[in-house]
C-alpha cells in the first residue's frame, strides 16, 4: 500500500521557485494499478522518484507499506521496482546477462536465486536469444525488454513505471501492456505515468490526474466513467483539467 | 557490495574502447614521441657537424686563416652573405669590414659582423663557433702587440675565474626530471577522464543513475566502488606509462639511457615514482570525480576536467627553473606541484623517506578531502538527477 499524504516540492529553476508538487495526496491499495495522468511537466515523474525515495520532499509524508520514504528508504527501496523512460538504465558495454546480474547483486540475491530468476524472466520477455549479447546494438523492443527485466529482477511488490512507452514502436508498446497483465495476476502494486488515455484505461483499475502539480482527480475508473457518463478518458481529461484550473484553456 | 560495484565499474570501463586506447596506445605514442623528441633533439651533440659560414665573395686567404683551425666550418663566397642566410643557403655569415687587416696593422679599430638566427640550432651553433675563432684570433691580435711593446702579456690577465658546480644535476638528468612527471600526469589524467566522466555524468545522461540509486546500495559505497575504479585505472595507464618510458630508454636512446646509468638505484627509484604515480592517481580521481558529478553529460563533464588537468603544466615550468636544493615543505605539500618536486629529486638519485612520504600523504589526504566534498554533493538529489 502506498500512501501519498499532502506532499509538497519545490525546485529553484533557473533563479525561480516551482512548485512542483502542490499538497498531493492519494492512496494506492494492494494490488492495485493505477494510471497517473497529466501533461508534460504537470508533476508526475517529481511524484514517482518522491515516492521511489529518489527524491526529498518538503512537505507531507509518503509511506510505503508502513515504512517512511525519509526515514526508511532502504526498506523501501528491496520492495520496489522503478522504470523512467521505455528503454532506460542499461549498461551498453555488458551483455543482457551481466545487466542483470549486476542490479540482482545490488539488490542482494544470491548466485542462485538471480539464475532462477534471470531463467524466469528470459522465458517470460523471450530474450533467450541475445541474453548474452552486449547492449550496444539491442533494438528498442530488445532494450525495452531487458529494462523491464532489469527493473523487476529482484521480484518487488510494487513497481513504478514513468512513461514506459514513451518512443516506443506498437510491438514495443504490447510487451508492456503485456507484462503489465502478468504482474496484475501475481497481485502486484503498480503506478504508471502516461498521456496515453487507452493504454491507461486498458490497464488501469484507478487513475490519479495531476496538474501542475496538484492532483485534480483520483478514484477508480469505472467510477469515473459512471460519473461523467463517457467512457472516453481523453475527453474526460480534459474536461477534468478546465473544470480544475479556469485558465487552462488560455 | 563494494567489491561488486568496483570490479563491474572496472569492467565496464575497460571495455570501453576509448578506456583501451588511452590506457596503452596514447601512453606508448606519446612517451616514445616526447622520449625520442629528447634524444635528438636536446642530447644530440653537434660534434662532427658541419656548417656552412657565408663570406663576402673575393675576400683575402688572411680573413680565411681565422677559420682554418675550425674543419667543420665550410666557408662559401656569396655576393650577399646576408641574403644567402635568409635563402637558407648558409647557416650564418661573417662580414669583415673593408680593409679590416690593414686596419689591424695601423691599429685603428675596425668591425667584424656575424648574422645569423638564434632561434636556429644549427646557426646558433655556427655563431658560437664563429664567435670563439675570432676571440682567439683577436687573442693573438693583442698579445702580438703586446709582445711589441716589449709588455708581458699577463699584465691583461690580472685574475683567473674558476667555477665549481655542486649540484649533481646533468642537462639531460633535469630535463628526464621533468619530462618523466610531465608525462605521468598527463597519462593519468587524460587517461582516466573518459572513465570518470561514464561513471557519473555518463549514468545520469543515459538514465542508469536512478536505477542505480533505487538499489538498497548506500550511496557512499556506489561513490567509493566508483572512486576506487577510476583509481585503479589512472594508476594502471600511470604504471604502464612508467614502463614504457624505462623500455624506450633502455632500448631505444643513448643519451638518455647514460644519463639514466649514472643514477645509482635506478629501479627502486622508479618503484618509488610508481609507489607516488598510485598516490596520485587517488587524488586525481577525486578531482575527475568532483567534476563527472558537477556536470549532466560527459561532454560537460570533460569541458570541466581538461582545463583542470592542464594546470599540471605551471608546476612543470617552475620546477624546472629550480635546483633540488631549493625546494622546501610548500614544495614537497603542495599535489600536483609535488609529483614534479619529488620525481625530480628521485631522478637525481636523491631518496628521501621523509619527502617521500609527505607527497604521499598530502595526495591521499587531498584526495580524501575531495571525496568528502564529492559525497556531500552525491547526497544531495540536486547533483545526481538530472
Amino acid at each position: 500500500m502506498i500512501e501519498v499524504k499532502d506532499v509538497s516540492k519545490r525546485f529553484i529553476d533557473k533563479k525561480r521557485h516551482v512548485t512542483a508538487l502542490n499538497h498531493v495526496s492519494f492512496t494506492v491499495e494492494k494490488g492495485q494499478i493505477v494510471g497517473l495522468l497529466g501533461e508534460n511537466g504537470a508533476g508526475k515523474t517529481t511524484l514517482l522518484r518522491a515516492i521511489a525515495t529518489l527524491l526529498s520532499i518538503d512537505e507531507g509524508n509518503i509511506l510505503v507499506d508502513g515504512y517512511d520514504t525519509v526515514k526508511n528508504p532502504e526498506k523501501i527501496k528491496t520492495k520496489m521496482g522503478v522504470l523512467f523512460g521505455g528503454e532506460t538504465g542499461l549498461y551498453d558495454r555488458l551483455t543482457a546477462r551481466e545487466n542483470l546480474k549486476y542490479f540482482a547483486a545490488l539488490y542482494g540475491m544470491s548466485k542462485h536465486e538471480t539464475k532462477v530468476r534471470i531463467d524466469e524472466l528470459s522465458r517470460m520477455f523471450g530474450m533467450r536469444d541475445f541474453l548474452d549479447r552486449k547492449v550496444k546494438g539491442f533494438s528498442k523492443g530488445m532494450r525495452q525488454k531487458l529494462s523491464i527485466s532489469r527493473s523487476i529482477i529482484h521480484d518487488p511488490e510494487i513497481i513504478l513505471f514513468d512513461e514506459p512507452t514513451t518512443g516506443l514502436d506498437i510491438t514495443a508498446s504490447n510487451v508492456f501492456r503485456q507484462l503489465v497483465h502478468q504482474l496484475k495476476q501475481q497481485d502486484k502494486t503498480i503506478i504508471f505515468s502516461s498521456h496515453i488515455m487507452e493504454e491507461v484505461s486498458m490497464l488501469c483499475d484507478s487513475v490519479a490526474m495531476i496538474h501542475k502539480g496538484e492532483i485534480v482527480y483520483h478514484g477508480m475508473l469505472e467510477d469515473l466513467y459512471a460519473e461523467e457518463d463517457s467512457r472516453d478518458l481523453n475527453y474526460i481529461f480534459m474536461s477534468k483539467l478546465v473544470r480544475g484550473d479556469g485558465d487552462y484553456a488560455s | 557490495m563494494l567489491r561488486k560495484v568496483y570490479f563491474k565499474e572496472l569492467k565496464d570501463a575497460f571495455r570501453d574502447q576509448r578506456t583501451l586506447l588511452l590506457t596503452v596506445l596514447i601512453p606508448i605514442i606519446m612517451m616514445t614521441g616526447l622520449v625520442l623528441f629528447y634524444e635528438f633533439t636536446f642530447f644530440s651533440s653537434s660534434e662532427g657537424e658541419e656548417y656552412d659560414l657565408a663570406i663576402s665573395e673575393g675576400i683575402g686567404d688572411e680573413e680565411r686563416t681565422v677559420f682554418q683551425e675550425h674543419e667543420n666550418i665550410n666557408l662559401i663566397e656569396f655576393a650577399d652573405p646576408v641574403d644567402a642566410v635568409i635563402e637558407g643557403e648558409a647557416q650564418a655569415a661573417v662580414i669583415f669590414e673593408a680593409n679590416f687587416f690593414d686596419k689591424l696593422d695601423t691599429h685603428e679599430t675596425t668591425e667584424v659582423t656575424i648574422y645569423g638566427d638564434t632561434f636556429s640550432r644549427n646557426s646558433s651553433n655556427l655563431i658560437q663557433e664563429v664567435t670563439l675563432a675570432l676571440a682567439t684570433f683577436e687573442r693573438a691580435v693583442v698579445l702580438e702587440r703586446l709582445l711589441a711593446e716589449g709588455i708581458d702579456h699577463e699584465i691583461i690577465v690580472p685574475f683567473t675565474i674558476e667555477q665549481s658546480e655542486i649540484s649533481e644535476e646533468s642537462m639531460p638528468l633535469n630535463l628526464l626530471a621533468m619530462l618523466v612527471p610531465l608525462m605521468l600526469i598527463l597519462a593519468i589524467g587524460i587517461g582516466a577522464s573518459p572513465s570518470a566522466s561514464d561513471l557519473f555524468a555518463g549514468e545520469k545522461e543515459r538514465k542508469t543513475m536512478e536505477a542505480l540509486l533505487m538499489t538498497p546500495v548506500k550511496r557512499s559505497t556506489l561513490l567509493i566502488g566508483k572512486w576506487l575504479a577510476i583509481t585503479t585505472i589512472g594508476a594502471v595507464i600511470g604504471i604502464i606509462t612508467l614502463l614504457v618510458v624505462l623500455l624506450e630508454i633502455q632500448f631505444f636512446t643513448e643519451h638518455l639511457l647514460s644519463a639514466f646509468q649514472e643514477t645509482e638505484n635506478m629501479f627502486l627509484i622508479f618503484a618509488m615514482i610508481a609507489l607516488i604515480a598510485i598516490a596520485y592517481a587517488v587524488f586525481s580521481a577525486a578531482i575527475l570525480m568532483l567534476t563527472s558529478i558537477a556536470a549532466k553529460t560527459v561532454k560537460e563533464s570533460q569541458s570541466y576536467s581538461t582545463p583542470v588537468m592542464m594546470i599540471a603544466i605551471v608546476p612543470a615550468m617552475l620546477t624546472q627553473t629550480m635546483g633540488v636544493h631549493e625546494f622546501n615543505l610548500f614544495h614537497y605539500s603542495v599535489p600536483i606541484l609535488n609529483f614534479f618536486t619529488i620525481n625530480k629529486e628521485l631522478l637525481l638519485g636523491i631518496i628521501n623517506i621523509e619527502h617521500i612520504l609527505i607527497v604521499i600523504g598530502t595526495n591521499l589526504l587531498a584526495g580524501i578531502i575531495l571525496f568528502a566534498i564529492c559525497r556531500m554533493m552525491f547526497m544531495k538529489d540536486k547533483w545526481v538527477m538530472d
